[in-house]
């Protein structure tokens, strides 16, 4: 019972997730709907929220890709983002940076290869890179709540490496609300 | 008496003569000594000191390729041919490659790059017209999920004012047929002799007298490379003398083999232009587009045919000439052993095969190697970059380079004839970058793409016209409680008294007014009153800002930057249009990657660098409004070229009097910024729709440019407008049109055609009754 509960917020929160990403380009015509704003609140994209839009009536559960290897990537992007992070374990962070933006190169807007390298400027002291990555990452993510909460802890950890605690906490709370929604899943 | 004083003096004198003789040649022994000494030294200090000129080599971004890359196998062996991989009958060592029709087996080879060497890999690769499907390594089951093959060598960073290049080369990495061979022609007896050969002296004398004209020369490759090094080239005996005494110290000194290592690095071997190419390791490159070590024996012979006068003997101006001595070469070589019957045989009827002119060379893409020299300027001395070996990675993409080229060359000359103007009136520029990276791709400086000169993409400033007006209603659209994509503005006459006193009363293009209507349409057919209008409200200080965080920060304060009264480069233009593409994310464009030492160690890496400037909703709806351009706007001719179902930005430019023709836009993954136009700035009659856009959008096909991601960021939400009323509207509103505004700037009121309007308001159906 409890399963499905949470299984049903989980879905009423993606939905209206889905909603925050705007994805309702060809579904206007449909009579307004509006969303209670408390549901957006704590998911990505929130804070910038304005008056209740329009949506589409609840679509079915987004399907997410959790990992790279879901995200439809080539096989090249996967080679170079498996040798970025077999650098970034054996502490090589340079190049695991030379291996994510080859992995750019060739696939400019994967949310994950951009996570990636975020967390390998934070690596290498470049706090400020690290969250403009994060953020990029986020705004190619489409809310993709797994990319999300991964770029608002790298946020929280590029602010704390610049001294902005407050900023930190801030982005910490965000990634937690995402993870604490996501751990509902059943 | 007399006599025998006669004698008795005569053994004096000669006592005399004797000594003044002996004491003269000791003296000048002592002298000629002294001379020696002070040769020696000068020989062993200057060979000690030789540190070979080496320019800083530069490379375009290698190609890779990876199952599902969108290359097709005729594409990737075109791009093959471009790197100077050889096709054969089967893979005869790195470099060549076997076709079939949907298979090719490659033999790539090693490369040391910034992150990593590349090795030399025996590979078969599979696809079709679509792209790339398996990659395999030959003769094991092992699949490979990416290859990088070899950067194509684009040029060298030579001193400006002319000078040596060269690629150094090491004696145990070349061919031994090519050191053979130069010894077989140049110095037969080079293992044997003390630096001077008087059996070669002879030898060349009886060669030339037999053949009734110069074959072979006398001097030894000692004495040619202390020519080389240490001598003017004045044919004077002192300097013959010296020149044979130096090459007998050096020989006292340094080993034959180093000897030899020297003059294959040194030995001129052409000239391109201000630059001179040295030794064989360039001339290789220079002369047939490959690394010496994949020479075949018939091109190794032509160039030791180059070495006996590299004017005269210049297989581009005199192939016939240089066919004739290789050949006589190739016979000295089979008479030699170093060649069997049948290789000669083969060799012989083999075609020169010296690759077009400018290859291998600065010559190759000179705008986009011009980029690069300034963008390194600021970061090394120009002594470094001339001399020391630097290798230089950059992100030249040579297939969107020759995309580019071939545009500017097909289309200006057909503009010019739809026009009726003279051939060669008009001049046009442009650069592609990549989208998300910041990268330049391809720079092309003029319509010569080939000629070294000015450079147009960069040092063209001319005024931008409309291309400037995404960024003022940007500007606007940043403030979502005045402005939205809906925001009617008004298309009248406008008259403004400048500080000089001068009033400023700017028209539209087509000298029409056209009432009232949505902000986007007014950008969408780029109407300048509105757009004036617009601008007077918003403020020329915040348009500057919006400039600046767009990456261009010299705008002048005057309200006619409205209309693109700014000085800008095809390259400034590629920079503000880039954080437009990205979303907002600005990224200085760069043209380097990395920069690495001779040896091949990094010396520094130019990673992504991404900043948000621009708020992503608001990018995202002017975007929007750029892609009216050329769905409605004054690019719809480009529809009729794109392809269909994918959307594009972009924004035409003309300024005053047709002088400069514009068009700056981009997909998901390309920006392009065209101008065409004339050097001595008179009219050309062009607007951007019928100059640049033709390039642009020709362009765009030609690069497979991908469509925009249709999918809004999360604080923009569409809604459905009445275009009549401008309000809201649904099911019940013919005409209805899907707007994105900003989360909560959507209008909150019904037009009256809405079914939700009817039934709210009982007024709405009898207003929508007076309305008709």
């Amino acid at each position: 019972m409890r399963r499905k509960f949470s299984a049903l917020a989980l879905a009423l929160l993606l939905a209206a997730c889905a909603t925050e990403q705007g994805r309702v380009s060809t579904t206007t015509v449909q009579p307004p709907v509006t969303t209670t704003p408390d549901a957006g609140a704590i998911l990505p994209g929130a804070g910038i929220v304005g008056a209740p839009g329009i949506t589409r009536p609840s679509p079915a559960l987004p399907n997410y890709p959790k990992s790279i290897q879901d995200s439809g990537a080539t096989p090249g992007v996967l080679a170079l983002y498996r040798q970025a992070q077999e650098a970034r374990a054996a502490g090589h962070a340079d190049q695991a940076e030379a291996a994510l933006e080859r992995a750019l190169h060739l696939d400019p807007r994967n949310p994950f290869v951009w996570q990636a390298l975020a967390d390998a400027h934070l690596a290498l002291n470049q706090a400020d890179q690290a969250e403009a990555a994060a953020q990029k990452s986020t705004s190619l993510a489409h809310g993709n709540p797994y990319v999300e909460a991964g770029n608002w802890r790298l946020i929280a950890a590029a602010r704390q490496a610049r001294g902005d605690s407050d900023g930190a906490l801030q982005a910490q709370a965000r990634a937690d609300d995402i993870a604490r929604a996501l751990a509902k899943t059943p | 008496m007399a006599r025998s004083r006669k004698t008795s003096r005569d053994p004096d004198l000669r006592r005399w003569l004797l000594t003044g003789t002996l004491v003269a040649l000791g003296l000048a022994l002592l002298a000629f000594a002294v001379y020696l000494l002070r040769l020696d030294a000068e020989v062993q200090r200057e060979f000690a000191a030789v540190r070979w000129v080496l320019p800083a080599q530069v490379y375009a971004a290698p190609l890779e390729i990876y199952p599902g890359a969108p290359l097709s196998i005729g594409d990737l062996r075109r791009e093959l041919d471009r790197l100077g991989y050889r096709e054969a009958s089967e893979l005869l060592g790195p470099g060549t490659y076997v076709a079939a029709r949907n298979d090719l087996r490659i033999d790539t080879r090693r490369f040391a790059f910034w992150d990593g060497v590349q090795e030399e890999n025996r590979i078969e690769v599979r696809g079709d017209a679509q792209g790339i499907g398996t990659i395999r390594v030959l003769g094991s089951t092992q699949t490979l999920d990416l290859v990088r093959f070899d950067p194509l060598l684009i040029g060298s960073i030579y001193p400006s004012h002319g000078g040596e290049d060269r690629v150094l080369v090491r004696l145990n990495e070349v061919p031994p047929l090519l050191p053979q061979t130069v010894i077989l022609v140049e110095d037969r007896n080079f293992y044997r002799h003390i630096g001077v050969s008087l059996r070669g002296i002879l030898r060349a004398a009886l060669a030339n007298l037999r053949a009734g004209h110069t074959v072979q020369g006398a001097s030894t490759i000692t004495q040619q490379l202390v020519r080389n090094f240490f001598l003017t080239p004045a044919q004077t005996l002192h300097r013959k003398l010296r020149e044979a005494l130096m090459a007998i110290l050096l020989e006292r000194h340094v080993g034959k083999d180093e000897i030899l290592e020297a003059y294959l690095n040194e030995v001129a071997l052409g000239q391109d232009g201000p630059r001179a190419i040295h030794g064989f390791g360039l001339a290789s490159h220079f002369y047939f587009n490959k690394p010496l070590n994949e020479l075949q024996p018939h091109e190794i012979a032509t160039l030791v045919a180059i070495v006996k006068g590299p004017s005269y003997y210049n297989p581009r101006r005199y192939p016939q000439r240089v066919l004739e001595r290789r050949n006589l070469i190739l016979k000295m070589m089979a008479d030699a052993g170093l060649l069997r019957a049948d290789q000669y045989q083969r060799e012989v009827a083999e075609p020169l095969g010296v690759s077009r002119g400018g290859s291998g060379g600065a010559v190759r893409y000179p705008a986009f190697v011009d980029l690069v020299r300034r963008q390194l300027a600021g970061l090394y001395p120009e002594e470094a970059l001339t001399s020391e070996g630097l290798r230089i990675f950059t992100t030249l993409d040579p297939r969107v380079q020759s995309d580019l080229e071939n545009r500017i060359q097909t289309d200006l000359p057909e503009i010019e004839k739809a026009h009726r103007m003279a051939p060669g009136t008009l001049e046009a520029a442009g650069v592609v970058t990549s989208v998300e990276g910041g990268e330049v791709l391809a720079v092309v400086g003029g319509r010569d793409v080939g000629y070294a000169g000015f450079n147009r993409a960069i040092d063209t400033r001319r005024p931008i016209g409309s291309l400037a007006k995404p960024f003022l209603y940007l500007s606007a659209l940043e403030q979502p409680q005045q402005y939205t994509l809906d925001t009617p503005l008004d298309d009248q006459p406008v008259a403004l008294k400048l500080p000089n006193g001068r009033v400023w009363e700017p028209k539209n293009y087509d000298r029409q007014l056209h009432g009232q209507m949505p902000l986007y349409q007014a950008l969408a057919h780029s109407y300048n009153l509105p757009t004036v209008r617009l601008g007077l409200n918003v403020g020329v200080d915040r348009v500057r800002d919006t400039f600046a965080r767009a990456g261009f920060d010299d705008v002048p304060a005057v309200p006619s930057i409205f209309l693109g009264a700014i000085d800008m480069s095809p390259l400034d233009v590629a920079q503000i249009y880039s954080t437009l593409a990205a979303g907002g994310f600005r990224t200085p464009l760069l043209a380097i990657r990395a920069v690495l030492t001779q040896e091949g160690k990094p010396l520094s890496r130019y990673p992504f660098k991404i900043e948000r400037t621009l708020p992503e909703g608001p990018v995202y709806l002017t975007t929007w409004a750029m892609e009216q351009v050329i769905a409605q706007g004054t690019a719809r001719w480009a529809s009729s070229v794109l392809p269909p179902g994918q959307v594009y930005a972009g924004k035409t430019g003309t300024t005053e009097d047709f002088r400069d023709s514009w068009f700056a836009g981009f997909g998901a993954d390309r920006v392009a910024a065209i101008w065409v136009g004339r050097d001595d700035n008179k009219p050309t009659g062009l607007e951007g729709a019928t100059g640049a856009l033709r390039i642009w959008a020709r362009l765009m096909r030609d690069l497979h440019a991908r469509g925009l991601d249709p999918t809004p960021p999360a604080d923009v939400e569409d809604a459905l407008i009445d275009p009549a009323s401008g309000l809201l509207a649904d099911a019940g509103c013919a005409d209805a049109q899907a707007l994105p505004f900003l989360r909560g700037s959507a209008p909150q009121q019904y037009a009256p055609c809405a079914n939700a309007a009817q039934s709210s308001s009982p007024l709405n159906w009898f207003e929508k009754l007076f309305k008709k």
